[in-house]
């Protein structure tokens, strides 16, 4: 059988199909890369997006996540007294809080049930006793509707290691800061305090808080889901800065003494209050200043908040006699009177519609201005501002610094009140030269005094030595600045003056004296004003002077505030002693040889008890001591500044 | 009329013509695919175990400074403590009242004596200087002399 041909026209067929099928698949496949150019185009939209249009928001969302940035809280400065003894640092405490909601259960989104941590009284009888709270308190804190309150700041660190011990739920343990002051109320009034949250808010902690406070530091980690740290993670620590130290002028043992001397005034004199500064001669620096009543800045809550007041900067009162000094020093100063320029004295003098008298009735009597100045004369220091007339005195009471702050670099200083000499009136010359219808503070007249015992060199006092960086070295403060204000030759008159005030027969500052040391000085007692005019019954005891006299190295000056008696010869001139004498020892000045014999300082000391135990009589103190004291009563009636 | 003689070349001779000449060709080398593997996944291997290995040392170094860092700060927070400690244990008025508590009772008014020289208890006068004071590690260099 032979094998018959295909027709010529199927030939083709098989080829026809399998082209057909070639052009199907091509097809399909370019319609496949098509989906998946446009798949890709789709992610690769879709990652442009993510990384570059959303790469910020994605990069913050990823740190989140990870990252935990610890604030390092930077420790503050610590405050020296001069020779480097800290008055004020930091340690770490604990603070001690608590997750209310923790103890009241819940639900989970999902709907599951979540149980309290614990009971809220359990806890808060765990705690009571460590934290030397109430359980009551306790439980109602632990009963607040809040994720966060405290129950303790700036507790000690071993409270806060007891409570971690604990393991309490919901209950969590804060490192944190704490001021501390070594010496309780020492020097309380200066140092300050600062608050919860570590800003100074008083005294030298508030004015120097932005050098004291440091720069706070960060530590940057990378945490897993679960809290836990991870150890090859980002670990990016910044120190905190350490808060500069700030080295104060006093001096701590000085500082102690003057605390209790005035506090001992007060509560022998039943005093409302007393101020001592003292200063050194050479730099005008303070060496102490204190006050009462004070306070301890670590329990500062339960003291008044009036403690807390810097007495010696911030209070005012009228001088008194202890003017006098300033207004004899102006007239020798122009050339008017000298130390023996003899004067005739009457024990009242009438001065436009005002009278003015001594303190004791006297006949007509010719003194010298030495004299005038040891037996606390008014009469003879109004008849020498006389000479003197209104301008004059008025500028040499501002070249003393009167009326103006002392710009110790303390906040809250009063300047004091003196009128310009063009708004005084008839009796204003008179008023002022004795010391009343002017106002200064304690600082102010110490550094009078000062400027007397320099030889008639002013300088502006200051409180602060320098500050201590972080090589442990002081960098010192700038110099005092310096201005004469009267001619050494004026100013070695005057003090010999006021040794005479203080040693002298006549001498109102008896009770001064330093047994050792020469002492220069002049008591004070002046009237209150009272606060609806005029003058009230109520006194202010001053003594300001220095010593050794004849190289003068140290200024004190106290004021009690309301003692009784009312003299600053009999309540101001023991303190000052007492106060004169430890910082003599304290900065080791020798002794000028003016120390009296054992007999004799054994016979003076039964003397001065003698006399203090007459002295509570009032109208006998002065007859029993036989030394004049200060005249309370001046200014007299008729005094526009009485009126 | 006849056709132009030429003498044409066989197609199969000019084939020959353009075709290389032979030559030997060497056996291609077998490759050792086995032992490519092994070394590449020791590599990889080794590379991952390294990584591990630095990692492990860097967390466990981590780990160390932490404990570093706490003791650091332990420290410092016992520093600190106890130069608290030693301000108020130095404080004059704990000092004063330590001291009447232990019957001691205040000093009278001072007397002073003017020495010209040191005076031994062997009567021998001795000029030697003071010796100087060890500074206090607690405290701030205040001055050159400290």
């Amino acid at each position: 059988m032979t094998r018959q041909p295909k027709p010529r026209r199927l030939a083709g067929l098989p080829r026809l199909l399998s082209r057909n099928a070639d052009r199907v698949a091509v097809r399909r496949i370019r319609w496949l890369l098509v989906i998946y150019g446009l798949v890709l185009l789709v992610v690769l939209g879709q990652l442009a997006h993510i990384q570059i249009v959303q790469a910020d928001e994605y990069a913050d969302a990823s740190v989140r996540q990870r990252e935990r940035t610890i604030e390092l809280p930077a420790t503050r400065g610590r405050i020296y007294d001069r020779d480097g003894d800290v008055l004020a640092t930091s340690v770490e405490g604990a603070t001690i809080y608590a997750d209310p909601r923790a103890y009241q259960g819940g639900e989970t989104a999902e709907g599951e049930i979540i149980p309290p941590a614990a009971e809220p009284v359990d806890v808060a009888t765990a705690l009571a006793p460590i934290l030397g709270r109430e359980v009551d308190d306790l439980v109602e804190r632990l009963e607040r509707d809040a994720h966060f309150v405290y129950l303790g700041r700036q507790l000690d660190h071993e409270v806060g290691r007891e409570i971690r011990d604990l393991e309490l739920p919901g209950i969590g343990v804060l490192a944190e800061p704490k001021r501390v002051y070594p010496g309780g109320g020492l020097a309380a009034q200066v140092v300050g305090f600062t608050g919860i949250d570590g800003d100074g808010l008083q005294g030298l902690e508030a004015h120097y808080d932005t050098v004291l406070r440091g720069e706070p530091g960060t530590l940057l980690l990378e945490r897993a889901p679960g809290g836990l740290d991870i150890a090859s993670g980002v670990r990016e620590l910044l120190p905190s800065q350490v808060g500069t130290d700030v080295v104060l002028t006093l001096d701590r043992d000085v500082q102690h003494a003057a605390e209790v001397a005035v506090n001992d005034a007060v509560e022998q004199f039943e005093a409302k209050g007393a101020s001592v500064v003292v200063l050194d001669v050479a730099s005008s620096e303070v060496l102490a200043m204190a006050s009462t009543p004070g306070f301890d800045p670590n329990e500062r809550a339960q003291d008044d908040a009036e403690a807390w007041r810097n007495r010696a900067i911030t209070d005012m009162f009228e001088p008194g006699s202890t003017q006098k000094a300033f207004t004899i020093a102006a007239a020798i100063e122009e050339g008017l009177v000298s130390p023996t320029t003899e004067l005739t004295v009457q024990d009242r003098i009438k001065v436009g519609s005002s009278t003015f008298t001594d303190a004791h009735p006297h006949d007509e009597s010719t003194w010298t201005v030495g004299e005038i100045m040891e037996r606390s004369s008014n009469v003879g220091t109004i008849q020498i501002a006389q000479q003197l007339g209104d301008e004059r005195l008025d500028s040499y009471l501002r070249d003393f610094g009167l009326g103006r702050p002392t710009n110790l670099g303390f906040p809250g200083e009063a300047s004091g009140l003196l009128m310009g000499h063009e708004d005084w009136w008839g009796s204003s010359l008179p008023t002022i030269a004795i010391g009343h219808g002017v106002a200064v503070t304690l600082i102010q007249l110490a550094n009078a005094y000062a400027t007397i015992a320099n030889d008639g060199i002013a300088m502006d006092p200051s409180v602060v030595r320098g500050t201590v960086g972080g090589d442990g070295r002081l960098s010192p403060n700038s110099p005092a600045r310096q201005r004469e204000v009267i001619s050494e030759g004026t100013a070695k008159a005057v003090q010999a003056m006021l040794v005479d005030a203080v040693s002298g027969d006549m001498g109102t500052g008896a009770l001064a004296s330093v047994p050792g040391y020469s002492v220069a000085g002049k008591t004070g007692t002046a009237r209150k004003p009272a606060p609806e005019g005029g003058y009230s019954d109520r006194y202010v005891a001053t003594f300001a002077g220095f010593a050794p006299a004849h190289d003068p190295q140290i200024v004190v000056a106290v004021m009690v505030d309301e003692p009784y008696p009312i003299w600053g010869g009999i309540v101001a001139a023991p303190v000052f002693a007492e106060v004169m004498e430890a910082a003599l020892i304290a900065r080791r000045v020798p002794p000028d040889g003016s120390s009296p014999t054992l007999p004799e300082a054994l016979v003076r000391a039964q003397a001065v008890l003698d006399e203090l135990a007459a002295a509570e009589e009032e109208d006998e103190v002065a007859d029993r001591l036989g030394v004049p004291i200060d005249d309370p009563s001046s200014p007299p009636v008729g005094d526009p500044a009485s009126d | 009329m006849s056709a132009p003689l030429t003498t044409r070349r066989p197609a199969r001779q000019r084939e020959d013509d353009r075709r290389p000449e032979l030559s030997v060709v060497v056996e291609p080398r077998r490759r050792h695919t086995l032992a490519y593997a092994l070394v590449m996944i020791l590599l990889l291997g080794g590379g991952v175990f390294g990584a591990v290995a630095l990692n492990a040392l860097a967390a466990a170094e981590a780990v160390q400074a932490r404990a570093l860092e706490r003791q650091v700060a332990d420290s410092e927070r016992a520093y600190g403590s106890l130069v608290a400690e030693v301000a108020t244990l130095e404080d004059p008025g704990r000092i004063r009242e330590a001291a009447l508590d232990l019957g001691l009772v205040p000093s009278g008014p001072s007397r002073h004596l003017h020495l010209e020289r040191n005076l031994p208890v062997d009567g021998a006068v001795v000029q030697a200087p003071l010796p100087e004071s060890t500074p206090d590690p607690l405290k701030p260099v205040l001055s050159a002399e400290r």
